[in-house]
């Protein structure tokens, strides 16, 4: 029953315009981006910058190279846009619409319910990640080569990794973006099971994301940093560095889950005292 | 098949629905009546678990709403004003969605369903292209896909054209006949009421002012109606006589107490005026719930 609930989940889901809005927007911006990089003075400066570091531009500008270079700014600014603004949409559009009073006129329990949608939440969190990745690469492919990597990595300058090794990490940051994502549609759920409007629930997801973001980059709380969901997002990046941190992946990928899974706690708690009226 | 012992629901301070109690046995139509806010919706809420009472206990089908509502809701359809459905997706697929929130509903189920309420050729159509009466059927469709015993239907003639609300109250008399239904209905059609329900309960600002059988309330001992050709004339030889204490218009008698229609009628032929007709003039639902609900005449204090 779980199954079939959770596939008539997604149907509504994938069923709606609204939920599509985010993969036409990744691809829009990867256009843009594509080509601002093969056009502009971007790709220029950072052959520079490759140069000036010892390597030879010819050999990491590369498919694998730009294809980070796009994402980077994407999951700061597209990603949690679009993560939040479906896990906003799940309970409170539901309320809105008055269809959540028919469901609930049903014998099913509230917290089966809101399992159902949460988890149609990850499923599209995890979609949408990796409908991201597949078109920035491909797209890169169309007007790059597939040679070695470079990439921007936090604790270090940068990392060099051949073309084969890159596709290795490319695919395992994906892992760890998608619960990126998976925290930001949680966040937005848990504001969507309280009593308002799926906007508000989407804006006070994206406030608690920016506040996070704001206090993280402040000196004062540099050793605060552990604290700060957005400090634990970087992580996907780590995956480039050599050796790999397995570690401090596995504490923030433990500490970003259980965010996730607080925020489907509260949510379910307030949910269930709350009256579904007209 | 209902029952709500001393009922309570209190929102911020206000009491919406205030120590309200009453049964629904099984094969009954129920009729919940009251104005905007009266609270009907409220005890409608909590029937289906969508609202916690504050205080008392709930009973569907035997089992306590807030102890066991799987159990409860199990055989319960309902329908609200206003269906509100995904229109995005077609008829057919909204009842397999609403149906996996009770239990697996075979295609033939949801198929008989469709056809039950006269849907059929439309159900692959989306819902944004239906016309309010579809909505209508489809909202009764959902409702009837778990195999109820129990149909709530709060305010199910909301927005229909007289056709529609003709074709509902048509529906809601096969449900019961056809089907055996028992069926809690809340609206504001006071006719429909009177035309569809065995019993009525009348809420007022949360409070059950009544509840009682329709049939009682339509033959409560009310007017006379008189049609003779001088009736200034036969109401004053009837009051000289005793046998009416006042009458209304050029219709309406009311008999003293103990008198009856045929002892009218042989004063006034024995006096020679000439009777056109003589019969008790029935209350409706609507006389009923006027006087009932009316606001309370003010008293001058001196």
């Amino acid at each position: 029953m779980f199954r079939a609930q959770l596939k008539n989940e997604l149907r509504k889901l994938f069923g709606k315009k609204r939920t599509y809005i985010g993969f036409g927007a990744f691809l829009l911006a990867q256009t843009l981006m594509l080509l601002a990089f093969k056009y502009t003075r971007w790709q220029s400066d950072f052959e520079r910058l490759l140069n000036g570091n010892g390597y030879l531009a010819s050999e990491f500008i590369s498919a694998l190279t730009v294809s980070v270079v796009m994402l980077i700014p994407q999951i700061m600014l597209l990603m949690p846009l679009y993560a939040t603004l479906v896990g906003g949409d799940l309970v409170a559009k539901e309320a809105e619409d008055g269809t959540l009073r028919m469901i609930l006129s049903r014998p099913i329990s509230r917290v089966r319910l809101l399992f159902v949608k949460w988890s149609a939440g990850n499923i599209f969190a995890i979609v949408l990640v990796v409908a991201l990745g597949l078109t920035a690469l491909g797209f890169a492919s169309l007007l790059f080569p597939w040679k070695g990597m470079f990439v921007f990595s936090p604790g270090q300058a940068f990392s060099v990794l051949s073309a084969h090794d890159g596709l290795v990490r490319f695919i395992l940051s994906h892992l760890f973006l998608a619960m990126n994502a998976s925290v930001m549609m949680s966040v937005a759920f848990m504001f969507s099971c309280f009593n308002m409007k799926p906007a508000a629930a989407t804006v006070l997801a994206l406030s608690f994301l920016f506040v996070s973001m704001v206090l993280e980059n402040i000196p004062f709380f540099d050793r605060y940093e552990n604290w700060f969901v957005t400090h634990h997002f970087k992580c996907w990046l780590l995956v480039f560095q050599d050796p790999v941190p397995w570690l401090q992946i596995c504490q923030s990928e433990i500490i970003l889950f259980s965010v996730s899974a607080t925020a489907f706690i509260i949510g379910t708690m307030a949910f269930q005292v709350r009256d579904i009226k007209s | 098949m209902i029952e709500l012992h001393n009922v309570t629901k209190k929102f911020a301070g206000r009491t919406a629905v205030d120590d309200l109690s009453f049964r629904v046995p099984r094969g009954e139509i129920f009729g919940l009546l009251g104005h905007n806010g009266a609270g009907k919706s409220t005890a409608i809420g909590m029937m289906l678990g969508q609202v916690w009472p504050t205080s008392g206990e709930i009973k569907i089908c035997g089992h306590d709403v807030a102890a066991n509502r799987r159990e409860a809701l199990m055989r319960v359809g309902a329908i609200f004003e206003s269906p509100a459905f995904y229109d995005y997706l077609s008829g057919w697929r909204n009842l397999e969605i609403l149906s996996t929130y009770s239990a697996p509903t075979p295609a033939a189920r949801i198929r008989e369903v469709i056809e039950w309420v006269g849907l059929t050729g439309r159900e692959q159509s989306k819902v944004r292209t239906y016309s309010h009466g579809m909505r209508s059927r489809l909202a009764l469709a959902q409702a009837l896909l778990p195999g109820p015993e129990l149909l709530i239907l709060d305010e199910p003639s909301d927005g229909l054209d007289p056709e529609g609300i003709h074709e509902m109250r048509q529906t809601i008399i096969r449900l019961q006949h056809e089907l055996g239904l028992t069926i809690l209905l809340s609206s504001h059609l006071l006719n429909e009421v009177e035309q569809l329900c065995t019993r009525i309960a009348v809420l007022q600002q949360g409070k059950k002012v009544f509840e009682g059988n329709v049939a009682d309330v339509k033959a409560a001992r009310g007017k006379v109606a008189l049609k003779t050709s001088d009736f200034a004339g036969a109401t004053r030889l009837l009051r000289e006589r005793g046998l009416i204490t006042a009458s209304a218009g050029d219709r309406y008698i009311t008999l003293a107490a103990g008198r009856t229609t045929a002892e009218i009628a042989q004063a006034l032929i024995t006096a020679g005026m000439a009777l056109e007709g003589i019969w008790q003039h029935e209350q409706t639902v609507e006389d009923f719930y006027l006087n009932l609900i009316k606001p309370p005449v003010a008293t001058d204090a001196h």
